[in-house]
């Protein structure tokens, strides 16, 4: 169970010196990374990776955090604005922070926007401070085949639940397994496909790859599209919402924030599709969803208030149990790990104190951006006209930079610059890049306690079918897979009908 | 990659996994196997064989015009833009240690902005002189993490820049 005592002084760690400055620094910096379209939350975790080495772990970590809340929710000031997303989790705010901006209203939109982040997230800290604790608890009966187990569930939902085709997640998957067998043998200690090289021996710098597969790549991407980034013209006003309007997206709120913490619990989906359930159910359950999509306030609440309740979501598995919920969590991960802190139930066990300081620095991250958001939404508006042409180098400049101060080693930086133009080959053509970093993290899982299972069971498979854990989890896997891949199917299907139906009304117009 | 179809990227793919899961079978049959510690190559062996069959998967629907559409082809101007980046970025790796970091990324940032459309100088060479020093006083005076000095910092230094690159 969560300690109150040690809750209670994690907050004063979190509002003491450095590490209130860190927060609202990395709050700040979030949200305008959210605002820019182009930029995400991922990328913006990665790119300030490096600028927390040299801070104390907690007050690195408190910074990311704040990052991560803050760019989740920034996306949605874009889409009210220029109705383009600023991070893929805003997608569906457009559909009525767009309407709502047109008849002049975009003030009284990002208000709503904000508190509504605000709730689902302070929402989902709170679940997590309270069942983080358990489940680690759980974990701990966790053996070698288990931990097996779990690995291979997250592969099968991330290979499958990500990207357009289920065969591209899955070869992205796999290559991101074989890179992270790169180096020496978890158990054996000899090196494997190191081509010998002696930089090769520890495997790829984890982090310069994390910045070059979700910073530089979306660097590039953006120096394709560069000419086309739209421009703020509306004036707010009005941005603090009323009493009367919060009480009527009251059952919105609700819903929303148990929409956004199934989604973000679930491995693989997050922030992006919670977004889109969230307001889609918002619609079903409405007493007027006709008037969804023409700009009203309900419509700009149930998207905002799930994506953010997915933050603490996403975050559980990989506090728990060590496995990522989406790309920005296995980034998160990655920090945490440079700060030699292993997520996991033994960080639970080992490290309570930190545990509680991060549940509080969660907490209170959600409530920093709502005063950010509320006191600088003109400013953060103005941040979207930013100039592209000098942004996007100094995107690259920081990614490289970067990546050479992990270990002042232009390996690190050369690795960086391989694996972003090799993130943006992927994006172009469709392959999904979050399962190859996601399978970095599970690969070592997996393989190591494969390994440690069988040398248990003196070489016997037997023992990840024997235990009832392991199995219910293998079962899962094999269930999510199946369902995943027929779920893609499907849609695929209606999108080459819709394709189809749409090609032969063009035909019918031009005959 | 410009004027790739969709179909021919998928193709080059499946070009590109097949001998990385060949190598991984051809190398890992290399391996010592230690005793009571599992036998290593099942892991790397068993992940090969589902690549492999999975990147024989995207080639059958690519050969039998079942490939996805491509979103947008990359040409013209949008092509130039990336090939521009690209050359830059990788010319800095090679550079960089040589020159120091603050001559390479003034360069850098300069061409790159140029690259990229902007065309009045006065912000060229403002932002190519801003942004090495910005990210120098960050990472080296702040974070203190020394950055690649070459031979145009050392000649600073010898000429009693030292204390402005302190």
């Amino acid at each position: 169970m969560v300690d109150l005592h040690l809750l209670l002084q994690g907050f004063a760690t979190v509002l003491s010196g450095y590490n209130a400055v860190a927060l609202v620094m990395g709050s700040f910096f979030g949200i305008i990374i959210g605002a820019i379209p182009g930029l995400t939350a991922t990328m913006g975790i990665a790119l300030l990776v490096p600028f927390t080495f040299g801070m104390n772990p907690f007050t690195g970590i408190v910074m990311l955090l704040g990052i991560y809340t803050g760019a989740i929710y920034g996306g949605g000031i874009a889409s009210i604005l220029i109705k383009t997303p600023g991070t893929p989790a805003a997608a569906a705010t457009v559909f009525d922070g767009y309407p709502l901006a047109q008849k002049g209203l975009a003030g009284k939109a990002i208000g709503m926007a904000t508190i509504a982040s605000g709730i689902g997230g302070t929402f989902t800290a709170l679940c997590l401070t309270f069942f983080a604790p358990i489940l680690a608890n759980f974990a701990l009966r966790f053996s070698a085949p288990e931990y097996f187990a779990l690995a291979v569930f997250g592969l099968s939902v991330t290979v499958t639940l990500t990207g357009k085709s289920p065969l591209k997640g899955i070869i992205s998957g796999c290559l991101g397994l074989l890179i992270a067998m790169v180096g020496l043998d978890p158990m054996g200690g000899f090196p494997r496909f190191t081509f010998g090289t002696v930089q090769l021996t520890g495997g790829f710098s984890f982090v310069p790859m994390l910045i070059g597969l979700f910073a530089l790549s979306e660097g590039f991407r953006q120096v394709e599209v560069i000419l086309t980034a739209p421009k703020v013209s509306a004036v707010l006003t009005n941005i603090i919402p009323r009493l009367r309007e919060l009480k009527e997206c009251t059952r919105t709120f609700i819903r929303s924030c148990i929409i956004g913490l199934i989604v973000g619990v679930t491995p693989a989906i997050g922030a992006e599709t919670a977004c889109f359930i969230g307001y889609s159910e918002a619609k079903r359950t409405s007493k007027h969803p006709e008037l969804f999509g023409t700009g009203i306030l309900e419509g700009v609440a149930a998207p905002q208030c799930a994506e953010n309740a997915s933050t603490g979501g996403d975050l559980l598995p990989m506090l728990t149990l060590g496995l990522p919920g989406d790309a920005a969590t296995a980034v998160l991960m990655g920090a945490l790990t440079i700060h030699n802190l292993q997520p996991g139930p033994l960080l639970f066990r080992d490290h309570t104190d930190l545990v509680h300081q991060i549940f509080a620095g969660m907490i209170t991250a959600n409530v920093v951006f709502v005063i950010l958001g509320l006191t600088f939404a003109r400013f953060f508006a103005k941040v979207i006209n930013i100039d592209r042409r000098f942004l996007v180098p100094l995107i690259f400049i920081a990614c490289m930079v970067g990546s050479y101060a992990i270990g002042n080693d232009i390996f690190d930086m050369i690795t960086c610059v391989f694996f972003g133009f090799i993130g943006y080959v992927m994006i172009r053509y469709d392959y999904p890049v979050s399962p190859m970093v996601l399978a970095q993290i599970l690969g070592v899982m997996m393989e190591s306690n494969f390994r440690r299972s069988m040398a248990m069971s003196q070489d016997s498979l037997l023992i990840l079918v024997t235990r009832p854990i392991a199995l219910t989890i293998l079962i899962l896997a094999a269930f999510t897979t199946f369902t995943g891949i027929r779920r893609q199917r499907k849609s695929l299907q209606m999108e080459e009908e819709l394709a189809a139906a749409a090609a032969a009304a063009r035909e019918g117009r031009q005959g | 990659m410009a004027n790739l179809t969709m179909k021919k990227a998928d193709v080059i793919a499946v070009v590109i996994v097949i001998p990385i899961c060949l190598y991984v079978f051809y190398e890992s049959g290399k391996w010592p196997v230690p005793a009571l510690l599992g036998r290593p190559f099942v892991i790397p062996r068993g992940v090969a064989a589902f690549l492999l069959a999975t990147a024989l998967m995207l080639l059958y629907r690519a050969l039998t015009g079942r490939a996805f559409p491509l979103e947008k082809r990359l040409e013209g101007a949008d092509l130039r833009r990336v090939t521009g980046a690209a050359v830059l970025t990788f010319g800095y790796l090679f550079v960089v240690e040589r020159i120091g970091f603050l001559g390479t990324t003034f360069l850098y940032a300069l061409l790159f902005a140029w690259v990229l459309g902007e065309r009045r100088w006065l912000r060229l060479i403002l932002f190519g002189i801003l942004v090495p020093f910005v990210v120098f006083a960050i990472f080296s005076t702040a974070l203190h993490v020394p950055l690649p000095r070459g031979w145009i910092e050392g000649t600073l230094r010898d000429h009693g820049f030292a204390l402005l690159l302190r």
